[in-house]
């Protein structure tokens, strides 16, 4: 250990810690390693998530509240923890938060005990049973494990009464599912697409989550195989996006992507994968070629066995909601997509959403470009702010000084490039943006300024600052530079941010989008939840109705609110569109509001029609895309209407437990 | 009170459910027919079904055997372990969330059954008057 490090070195106390971990948002950022610094060694070599600083951030809340007594594991997860620090230039990155000062309190914890107070948790009959399927290490029923996985599976304030298993092949999870099915015990599998690490532990909790038995975690399965010569990859269940998109970039090759530190497998069966780059890409099957799953009953079949049922037709609508993956997915043979030499990003801001979308369905309709979104001003400001104080003055800036709401972001070739460039008046281009990461401190202390105040007086600033001579003032004025970023980081962390914006990689808007690295910055210490949907594009009216609704929804229950995005799917025949409500994760009264909002939203969105809402899309990622957005649907009668909450009633409990 | 499908859960059952439930009530003056599959029933992993005829909302048939196969025809058929019937007997999830989670199967109109939830959920507060024991 060095002798600065001996010098940070300073107690933490379990108070901190569980303040440190109450803002933890499960992102699952610190288990890939996207900033070049290796994974957390205790994580990688025990697997379970009580190893990962995730998981610890549970950990330490439960052994505060006294929910759980010590053991021998825990003594094992303490000790495994190295201090290396990994977790907190990771977690620094897109949080701010430092998970190593919890990792720090438990191992104080800990040898603050009598040993006397370590208990041992005797083994019974059904861990027996797992333990000769996967092996003594990969099945527990130790309660410092069980609770790693609160908010992440489980839901909080559950009893324990669950087992951990880790199985590594399809053959150990089919094992498992006829184990339990005899032994009549439900099971949920981690990783399996369940999305019950993000606003699932508040919303519509009692129906999406794993109320007792075995969690059967799938992050062994970790096969990986590119083959380049048919553009093609086979995954496994435990391999995340980020981990897949880095392999096939190494052969010029990327995959369809969505959330970073999401498993490739479980974001199929969730929604199929959404994403920007899905008009180009697909939807839905269209991502994959072929894949290995095990039923309820434990049986291994893949979508290419001879005589299958037709395994992509789906029902929509109310009725056909499901909420939970119908098979588990063990692995999958995904299509991979050609990166070109010229590919480009290229911004084009705009005042109102009606001409922001109007371009995006034209971009969609003729197939321009690769990805093709509308971020709000909120998302831009998110994405490209190291923190969050920064992101708000970057939004204030955006919307107050610029008139600047909305970017139709394309990312294309420069053929693409062209065609964009002759639609609109002026674009913000990938010099711009690369100055706006390094610039963004200097970018937010512009609030308020002088140059922005003269600016804002300007008819159309935006036409002022991208097409006039006010952009090269504006990024003289950034001073864009690593050194000037990582100013803005704990002052123990600043050299190595600073090293780490020296990466071309961390400014390039192509390869961070294509790598999702930046959208995780949205789970920034609080959460949010996503409703949304698919809407019919030929009526802009009615989506435009459909979005507002949602605002208003927002603003009934006093939500902090903004739309995310809207990426075209199928040559923009259809938009799909994400709502975003942001909410305190330890309030409840704020989860109780999340809760209503979503289900108002949806409520309403079936009555509006012409929408396919994320009620219809969960967990039917593995369907065509044809037999989830056709027939395009009518709105609901008022019968319907009531049945719908009589549904909900009935699934949740009433109102009160939304 | 007696154990969960033992013989004598099946008498008690049956006369609760042809004494107690209240046509209008209890059973919403419905018509329909259904057949429950339990599998993996301890301590041999067997197979019970039990068919239900309601018309108007008396009970007009009720049985029980055990097997693979069940001779009568329903409208509804819904297949789920002993584990989660237990669970729905338990108060610990009801027939709705059990069939949104895929633990229950159905076969038949998905918006027919959603319409018999409520009826059905009175069957299952008269069956859980009954039942104080299971296999666990």
């Amino acid at each position: 250990m060095s002798s600065e490090k001996v010098l940070t070195v300073k107690k933490t106390s379990l108070d901190e810690a569980v303040a440190i971990a109450k803002k933890g948002t499960h992102c699952g950022m610190c288990r890939i390693d996207f900033l070049g610094t290796g994974l957390c060694p205790s994580g990688k070599k025990h697997g379970y998530l009580a190893y990962w600083p995730q998981g610890r951030m549970e950990l330490v809340k439960h052994l505060k509240e006294g929910k759980i007594k010590p053991t021998e594991k825990l003594v094992e997860i303490a000790n495994s923890c190295t201090l290396c620090g990994i977790c907190d230039k990771q977690c620094n990155f897109t949080t701010q938060l430092r998970p190593e000062k919890v990792a720090k309190a438990i191992k104080e914890h800990v040898n603050n005990l009598d040993k006397s107070e370590i208990q041992s948790v005797p083994e019974d009959d059904m861990l027996r049973g797992l333990r000769e399927i996967v092996g003594e290490q990969w099945a527990t029923n130790d309660p410092n494990i069980i609770v790693s996985y609160t908010r992440s599976i489980i839901p909080p304030d559950s009893e324990l009464k669950f087992y951990i298993v880790m199985p590594e092949s399809t053959e150990q999870v089919s094992k498992i599912i006829k184990f339990a099915n005899k032994n009549n015990l439900p099971y949920m599998a981690r990783s399996g697409g369940t999305t019950f690490s993000v606003t699932a532990s508040y919303v519509l909790t009692k129906a999406l989550s794993l109320d007792h038995g075995i969690v059967i975690d799938l992050l062994r399965l970790k096969k990986l195989e590119i083959h380049p010569e048919s553009s093609t990859a086979v995954v496994g269940a435990g391999i995340t996006t980020f981990e897949i998109q880095k392999a096939a970039h190494k052969h010029n090759l990327r995959v369809l992507a969505a959330e970073a530190g999401a498993h490739y497998c479980s974001n199929i069966a969730t929604t199929g994968i959404i994403s920007t780059w899905g008009n180009k890409y697909g939807a839905f099957a269209d991502n994959f070629i072929d894949v290995t799953q095990v039923d309820e009953e434990g049986t291994i079949t893949k979508h290419s066995d001879a005589g299958i049922v037709n395994p992509y037709s789906a029902e929509t609508g109310f009725a056909n909601v499901t909420m939970t993956p119908s098979k588990i997915i063990t692995e999958a043979v995904v299509k991979l997509h050609p990166i070109f030499d010229d590919e480009i990003a290229v911004f084009v801001p705009f005042t109102h959403l009606k001409d922001a979308l109007s371009m995006l369905v034209k971009l969609g309709k003729r197939d321009v470009g690769l990805s093709l979104s509308i971020l709000s001003a909120k998302y831009l400001a998110e994405f490209l702010s190291p923190t969050i104080q920064l992101s708000r003055d970057f939004e204030y800036i955006c919307k107050h000084h610029l008139k600047l709401n909305w970017v139709v972001s394309v990312i294309g070739t420069k053929d693409d490039q062209k065609i964009v460039e002759e639609m609109a008046e002026y674009t913000m281009d990938q010099s711009l943006m690369k100055s706006l990461i390094l610039g963004a401190p200097r970018f937010s202390a512009l609030k308020d300024s002088e140059f922005l105040k003269i600016l804002s007086e300007e008819d159309d600033p935006l036409k002022a600052l991208f097409a006039g001579p006010m952009r090269k003032h504006l990024e003289k004025s950034l001073d864009p530079s690593p050194e000037q970023v990582a100013k803005v980081y704990d002052k123990d962390l600043q050299d190595f941010f600073k090293k780490l914006y020296t990466k071309p990689e961390m400014t390039n808007v192509v390869w961070l989008h294509a790598f999702r690295i930046l959208p995780t910055r949205m789970l920034r210490q609080r959460m949010f939840s996503g409703p949304g949907g698919s809407i019919w594009s030929g009526d802009m009216d009615h989506v435009l109705n459909w979005i507002q609704m949602f605002a208003d929804v927002g603003d009934k229950y006093g939500l902090e609110h903004s739309l995310g995005f809207i990426t075209p799917l199928d040559h923009g025949n259809f938009v799909y569109m994400e709502y975003d409500y942001f909410f305190n994760h330890n309030d409840p009264e704020h989860g109780h509001k999340i809760g209503k909002a979503f289900i108002e939203t949806t409520e309403q969105s079936y009555v509006m029609g012409k929408v396919i809402t994320l009620m219809d899309y969960l967990f039917k990622g593995m369907y065509r895309k044809e037999h989830i957005l056709y027939p395009i649907p009518k709105g609901i009668s008022k019968e319907e209407q009531l049945m719908f909450k009589e549904l909900l009633e009935s699934t949740l409990g009433g109102e009160e437990t939304w | 009170m007696v154990k969960f499908l033992s013989e004598e859960w099946i008498q008690h059952s049956k006369k609760y459910m042809y004494e107690k439930l209240d046509p209008q009530k209890d059973l919403n003056n419905v018509t329909t027919s259904l057949l429950a599959v339990i599998e993996h029933v301890p301590p041999a992993d067997t197979i019970m079904n039990f068919y239900l005829n309601i018309e108007n909302g008396k009970i007009a048939d009720f049985t029980v055997n055990t097997g693979n196969t069940c001779e009568k025809d329903a409208t509804f058929v819904i297949t789920g372990s002993y584990g989660t019937f237990r669970g729905i007997l338990k108060g610990e999830m009801n027939m709705t969330i059990a069939l949104l989670k895929n633990r229950l199967k159905l076969k038949g109109s998905k918006m027919q059954a959603l319409k018999l939830m409520k009826p059905l959920d009175g069957i299952i507060e008269s069956l859980r008057k009954i039942t104080d024991e299971f296999e666990e």
